[in-house]
């Protein structure tokens, strides 16, 4: 005890001691949230093990590790080289991708529900696909979309994203209410979709078909080329992700409070939508549009985290979507049968309970998400 | 006694107002005004007078139609975002709302301008935000969720935010709206402290124009497109308040810093008698719509006074003896 005779003193002295208790609890959340992320990346880890040993054909541990170190250019090389790696590859860099776009969407609109598919952000870089795969390639030889192809496809992906994010920011300036921006949404992916639609009924048979199964979504269709520039978008976008979250952090305020911190909005929007747009759009070029993974594994992050801190939620979010989806991936699989689900009807059956609980739990604490 | 003579704030022929096309839509022009250290402002007027437009323009949210803004003498154009972000802390009308945020979460972001790109609170930013949550009271909720509190302990948390946001001047936009009355005294009683002992300038918007005259040091009246500053009684004196209102009907009595319906007013009442009793019974009368006359009337009232404990109505040489006041006041409607 102080029994200093200034009171200032015992003030100071007692301000210490609270700051010291404060960083105490601080530092034991913290110590809790290290523990979570050091399970989460062994996870991430055992996961993708996994779905390089399970699928269609059975492969044992052993049959993998020899298929890694030998200069054979066998059948099991190819299925684990060819197949296997790639698409653990890929469903690590996809549930990555749509996860983080889903969280950075829900904190700028700040909207629980909000996700780069329920927001019509999948729609529009459908839309951009759907231009290149039944508009424009008929005007392309086969040759040029083998070299840019891929870059033209996940740009204009890209673009359609980003257009569709703009209407939507040009909407929700004006329009606050939460569900008015969601059914808007809706609108916007429906509109687009008669629009696929009607290209749909222009173009010819073999680019239909090529279109639909694009639809599907699908993990395992990436040519090696198409993988590196997935792989690179998203790269991209987790470096900005990760560079933003003091910007994440503020707009948590709403763009008012945002602004009156210090925040320049508007740079910040750029920032945010632009990385958003990269990593929804990129993925959805080459993957097709897959649901519920953008919108429900945020709230697991948050969940697990207990925190609004997106210094925590980021790399919660980048470490759970890659589990999600290369769990998703393995379930579709259908381990040890011929015979594979549609990663659609996965990714819905594993976020919808999320997504469900978060409504209810929003209605206990009247729309406060 | 040491005399405030620092101006933070001046405003000079500020003309406020949205871009609207190619044209302005100007809501409030040709607006004079200066703020003190550690005094407490209150920004007066009706809804739509462009209170908030104000407050939102000085903050730098919302660019100006012309005219000057000036923090301690260096044009608010000069400033870098962050630059303002350490002189003026802003709260909106607008409620927070995020998920798992913590109080001190909340607090934490008040030291944004102050934190690297990463937001890394070290144990400078850590002292400001505990202190900011010590004086606003908030220490026993320092790590419930935001959204878990009640509307006086988030607007006390709001309070904590631009506190450690450490900021010489405070904006809040009726900062006591929506709160039940204890809160409402206990947020205007903490920024009175905070002005007062921590030398913060605060303007605040508020319609309660009662706790207004009662507390700040000085009130911004916006009446039609002009605004006039003063001490409240200045502006009692001159009158001002009778501006505030369309209606003809209604009157500012500024003896007795109370409204009435200049239609109401059903005659002159005297009442006899002194004391405490006697304020209550003024009062009572006044809200029945009567006026409390200095002369002596037909009709009048004897306050309890010695042995007697009723209220006495005479009326043309009949008295009615009450019990209480609400009884006296019925009887004197029907009387009328």
């Amino acid at each position: 005890m102080n029994f200093s005779s200034t009171g200032k003193l015992t003030e100071t002295s007692l301000l210490e001691q609270i700051i010291n208790i404060k960083k105490e609890t601080l530092l034991s959340s913290l110590k809790q949230q290290k523990t979570i992320f050091v399970i989460l990346i062994f996870l991430v880890a055992l996961f993708f093990i996994l779905d390089l040993f399970l699928g269609s054909v059975s492969l044992s541990a052993a049959d993998v590790i020899r298929a890694f170190f030998s200069d054979k250019q066998g059948h099991l090389e190819t299925i684990v080289y060819k197949f296997r790696l790639p698409k653990a590859i890929t469903a690590l860099t996809v549930g990555i991708g749509l996860s983080l776009s889903g969280l950075q969407m829900q904190t700028i609109f700040r909207n629980p529900m909000a996700g780069p598919d329920v927001l019509g952000i999948t729609s529009g870089a459908s839309l951009g696909v759907a231009f290149v795969i039944l508009g424009f390639s008929v005007n392309m030889s086969a040759d040029t979309i083998k070299g840019f192809g891929n870059w033209i496809l996940v740009a204009s992906s890209w673009a359609g994203a980003g257009v569709i994010m703009m209407i939507i920011v040009f909407i929700a300036i004006r329009i606050k209410d939460i569900m008015t921006i969601l059914i808007l949404g809706i609108m916007l992916s429906s509109g687009i979709s008669a629009i696929v639609v009607i290209m749909q009924y222009f173009s010819s048979e073999s680019l239909l078909k090529a279109y639909v199964i694009w639809t599907m979504g699908s993990l395992g269709n990436l040519t090696s080329d198409q993988l590196n520039v997935l792989v690179i978008s998203v790269l991209t976008g987790i470096i900005l992700s990760l560079a933003s979250s003091k910007i994440l952090n503020a707009l948590l305020l709403g763009e008012n409070y945002a602004g009156s911190i210090g925040l320049n909005v508007k740079f910040a929007r750029i920032i945010i939508f632009t990385c958003t747009s990269i990593l929804a759009g990129s993925v959805t070029a080459f993957c097709g549009p897959i649901g519920f993974i953008g919108i429900a594994v945020p709230h697991m992050a948050r969940i697990l985290f207990k925190t609004s801190d997106h210094k925590i939620l980021i790399p919660g979010t980048i470490l759970l979507g890659g589990s999600v989806m290369l769990v998703s991936d393995i379930i579709s699989q259908l381990p040890g049968s011929e015979k594979v689900l549609p990663l659609n009807a996965v990714t819905a059956l594993i976020g919808i309970p999320v997504v469900i609980w978060v409504i209810l739990r929003n209605r206990k604490y009247s729309g406060v998400w | 006694m040491k005399l405030r003579d620092e101006i933070i704030l001046t405003i000079s022929a500020l003309k406020i107002g949205y871009k609207a096309g190619n044209g302005e839509k100007v809501v409030l022009q040709d607006l004079n005004a200066t703020a003190r250290k550690g005094e407490l402002i209150a920004i007066i007027g009706k809804n739509g007078a462009g209170k908030s437009t104000l407050l939102r323009t000085i903050t730098g949210l919302q660019a100006s139609l012309g005219g000057e803004i000036c923090y301690e003498g260096k044009n608010i154009l000069n400033h870098s975002r962050l630059e303002l972000a350490r002189k003026v802390g802003y709260i909106s009308t607008e409620t927070v709302r995020a998920s798992n945020m913590s109080v001190y979460d909340l607090v934490a972001l008040g030291r944004f301008p102050y934190t690297d790109w990463t937001g890394r609170i070290n144990n400078e930013n850590n002292s400001f935000i505990m202190d900011a949550i010590m004086k606003t009271g908030m220490m026993p909720f320092c790590s419930r969720y935001i959204a878990e509190l009640s509307d006086g302990e988030r607007q006390r948390a709001m309070i904590a935010r631009i506190l450690a946001q450490d900021t010489g001047l405070m904006v809040m936009d009726e900062p006591t709206a929506f709160l039940d009355i204890g809160s409402k005294y206990e947020i205007l009683h903490l920024m009175n402290n905070l002005a007062k002992t921590a030398g913060k300038t605060i303007i605040f918007s508020t319609h309660d124009l009662q706790m207004a005259i009662s507390q700040a040091d000085k009130i911004w009246l916006i009446t039609g497109m002009e605004l006039m500053e003063g001490a409240p009684e200045d502006l009692m004196i001159r009158g001002d308040f009778d501006h505030i209102f369309d209606s003809s009907n209604l009157r500012y009595n500024s003896d007795q810093g109370t409204f009435t319906f200049r239609s109401d007013e059903k005659g002159s009442i005297y009442i006899k008698g002194e004391g405490i009793l006697r304020h209550w019974t003024e009062k009572a009368v006044m809200r029945a719509g009567f006026v409390v006359s200095e002369e002596k009337t037909d009709t009048f009232i004897i306050i309890p006074s010695g042995d007697s404990i009723n209220w006495m109505l005479v009326s043309q040489g009949s008295i009615v003896e009450c019990r209480s006041i609400y009884e006296l006041v019925g009887k004197l409607t029907i009387e009328e």
